[in-house]
């Protein structure tokens, strides 16, 4: 693979990084209208996304894991400018985007598949009007508004027919796949999918990854991949951001933070994705409590109260985000060392020694 | 037996202006109390008509054919009001989206105490009791506190945790789970597991989980059926299912679960092809215009279950015992 190279030299250089984003922070305040007309005071606001600092080079897949409310979705709106910015710096090949010119520049040369692929499209709208529709509105010259669209669907491995249905035509897949050829409608430089596969089957939930992966070879477009799914992620992404209440808590190469978490909370959600083996189930869930929410944000480290190895320290002193070997970063006081076997030890069962056959 | 399951040739067909979709087809499911019964296929394999079909929730437009036998009785055959009786009483059910569950006005409490109005002999002060001790036991603390919250007050895991609550507290001898972790993030999927898993110590009617999630079945259920197009096609116990598959289907559906690959695969698995009409279901097996191993008999005639070893079948020209 191509990529494979550029993901070597990397780390934290902003130069030949396709994106670059540096503690990038969103702000949500909380409380009515009314509650702001009467109330003199600044209202307290939130980070929903805090300090996010990191970076997507050329041809480069990263994957934003985290649960929801962990604000992975605002964050990748953020990037592309849907959302303002608290603060933080956002640089697109090579120049910093700051102003909402700079922003529409940017969304020109990047695209954005969204969550509910029948929904982001405009239900009374023809496909071929879909599909064109970002090039009619960026002012591309298109003699064949018709032609065009079939060659996306083409694109896409999808029938020319389908320029004439409506998106409710569509099944869950078909909309997926018009979603992606509306996205790489302008070729862009960065394709940011918010979970590219929620609510399809398996047996198509591989054929959408597949064709993005194709694409990207073929194209050369870097892609940030939003999701919570870690069974798919682990296939298609060659790094691995991991996130908790809107801040980083670790990064790395996918496949050495599947061997080797260094991150309790990555950890954790590695051991709760449910195994498809009966002989290797799992006893009690890896992690108790729910995710808390960001307008209470737990004290010192935000994950210690469902940490199996919280210390003390942990509920006072707010860890750095710090490097840990080649092209690592993590949060924590404690890193695991033993690719989360620890954990393992303290709830009294490991998912590997746990063959038990029924 | 008592409190025993069978459905038996169940073929549910819904009459629509474009013509009969035949949405379950001769579909046979056997459980006795104490299992956990898995149903798992992709959407549209009529999972959700076959939960339905045992709740006795089928719209009107729907004809069903064959016998669901609860307990030695026929539930087509009763009058509506005795079904009615049943699904309070002996039938339950919890939905995927629990948020939809339940009625947004009302508090947690006061819809536990309604759900439990057939309990005629038990004031509203000993329904309450039930309904604390039965939060208990789902995991939730701070129970009293928790039945005078509403709905959207709950999080996501916590409303499916009220849920299953619910559910329980009619005692129900059919506890029907329809996609019961598939609203909810990881973690708390493997809790909610967690939980049903520990609840069945103590709980003696049968549990069917329907799911798309391999994980989710493997983790839960003692036998398993797997279904394709409105068919059951393999049946089996959870362990021959996940290591000794035979119908080409499921094979192909565990070798397309990308949790099952720890190292990672440059393609994803895929089953080329897609579902076939259930208006004009294909003569012969229905999976054979996407089989791997279709030959001359499997355009032809329908298959018939093939039994193997114990309770394991599956429906497949090319599998032999």
């Amino acid at each position: 693979m191509s990529s494979r190279a550029q993901i070597q030299t990397l780390p934290q250089s902003r130069d030949n990084a396709l994106l670059a984003v540096e503690d990038l922070s969103v702000t949500f305040s909380r409380g009515s209208l009314f509650s702001r007309l009467i109330n003199p005071l600044p209202l307290p606001s939130f980070n929903v996304v805090d300090g996010v600092t990191l970076s997507l080079a050329e041809g480069e897949t990263l994957g934003l894991v985290g649960e929801s409310g962990s604000g992975k979705t605002t964050l990748a709106r953020a990037i592309l400018g849907l959302m303002r910015l608290a603060a933080g710096r956002i640089a697109f090949a090579g120049s910093e985007v700051r102003t909402p010119a700079d922003f529409r520049a940017m969304r020109r040369r990047s695209a954005m598949m969204f969550q509910d692929p029948v929904g982001s499209l405009s239900p009374r709208l023809r496909i071929g009007t879909l599909l064109t529709e970002p090039a009619v509105i960026q002012g591309v010259p298109m003699p064949d508004r018709r032609a065009a669209a079939k060659a996306l669907l083409a694109l896409v491995g999808l029938p020319a027919a389908f320029v004439d249905r409506f998106p409710h035509e569509l099944s869950g897949g078909q909309a997926r796949r018009v979603g992606v050829a509306r996205a790489l409608a302008m070729k862009p430089r960065l394709l940011l999918a918010d979970e590219p596969t929620a609510g399809l089957d398996v047996s198509v939930q591989g054929d959408v990854l597949n064709l993005i992966g194709e694409l990207k070879r073929e194209l050369g477009f870097a892609a940030l991949i939003v999701t919570h799914n870690l069974a798919v992620i682990r296939h298609v992404s060659d790094r691995l951001a991991i996130m908790y209440l809107g801040r980083l808590v670790e990064t790395g190469p996918t496949r050495e933070v599947f061997a080797a978490p260094l991150h309790p909370y990555t950890a954790t959600l590695i051991r709760s994705e449910p195994v498809p083996d009966p002989r290797r189930r799992s006893f009690g869930p890896a992690v108790r409590g729910e995710i808390p929410s960001v307008f209470r944000r737990p004290s010192g480290c935000e994950f210690h109260t469902r940490c199996p190895i919280a210390a003390e320290r942990c509920r006072v002193d707010p860890p750095a985000y710090r490097a840990m070997g080649a092209g690592r970063m993590v949060r924590c006081h404690f890193p695991l060392s033993q690719g989360g076997q620890e954990l393992g030890v303290l709830s009294g069962t490991s998912r590997n020694e746990k063959g038990k056959s029924t | 037996m008592s409190g025993a399951l069978a459905v038996r040739d169940l073929s549910v067909r819904y009459e629509t202006a474009q013509g009969a979709v035949h949405a379950l087809r001769h579909v046979d499911i056997e459980a006795s109390p104490g299992e956990v019964v898995g149903i798992v296929g992709e959407s549209g394999c009529g999972k959700s008509t076959l939960v339905t079909a045992l709740a006795n929730l089928l719209p009107a437009n729907a004809r069903a054919d064959g016998a669901i036998l609860y307990d030695g009785v026929d539930l087509a055959g009763l009058d509506a009001r005795r079904q009615r009786m049943l699904r309070g009483d002996e039938i339950a059910l919890i939905g995927q989206d629990p948020m939809t569950a339940f009625n947004p006005v009302l508090t947690i409490g006061d819809q536990l105490v309604d759900f439990q109005h057939h309990r005629r002999d038990l004031g509203r002060a000993e329904k309450r009791a039930r309904i604390v001790a039965m939060l208990g036991r789902v995991g939730i603390s701070d129970a009293e506190r928790r039945m005078k919250s509403y709905p959207h007050e709950l999080s996501g895991g916590m409303r499916q945790r009220v849920a299953i609550a619910a559910a329980l507290l009619t005692d129900p001898g059919l506890l029907i789970a329809d996609e019961p972790t598939t609203a909810l993030d990881v973690t708390m999927e493997a809790q909610i597991i967690h939980l049903l898993r520990e609840l069945r110590r103590d709980y003696n009617g049968i549990v069917i989980v329907v799911s798309h999630h391999l994980g989710v079945i493997a983790e839960l259920c003692d036998r398993v059926y797997v279904m394709y197009a409105g068919e059951v096609v393999e049946g089996g116990d959870v362990d021959a299912i996940f290591h000794g598959a035979r119908h080409p289907y499921t094979r192909a559906l565990l070798a397309c679960d990308p949790a099952g690959f720890p190292d990672r695969l440059e393609r994803l698995p895929t089953i080329p092809g897609s579902l076939p009409s259930l208006t004009v279901p294909p003569t012969g097996c229905v999976y054979a215009p996407r089989c791997e191993r279709a030959f001359a008999p499997c355009g032809l005639a329908e298959p018939r279950p093939v039994p193997l070893s114990g309770s394991h079948m599956a429906r497949c020209h090319a599998v032999s015992a």
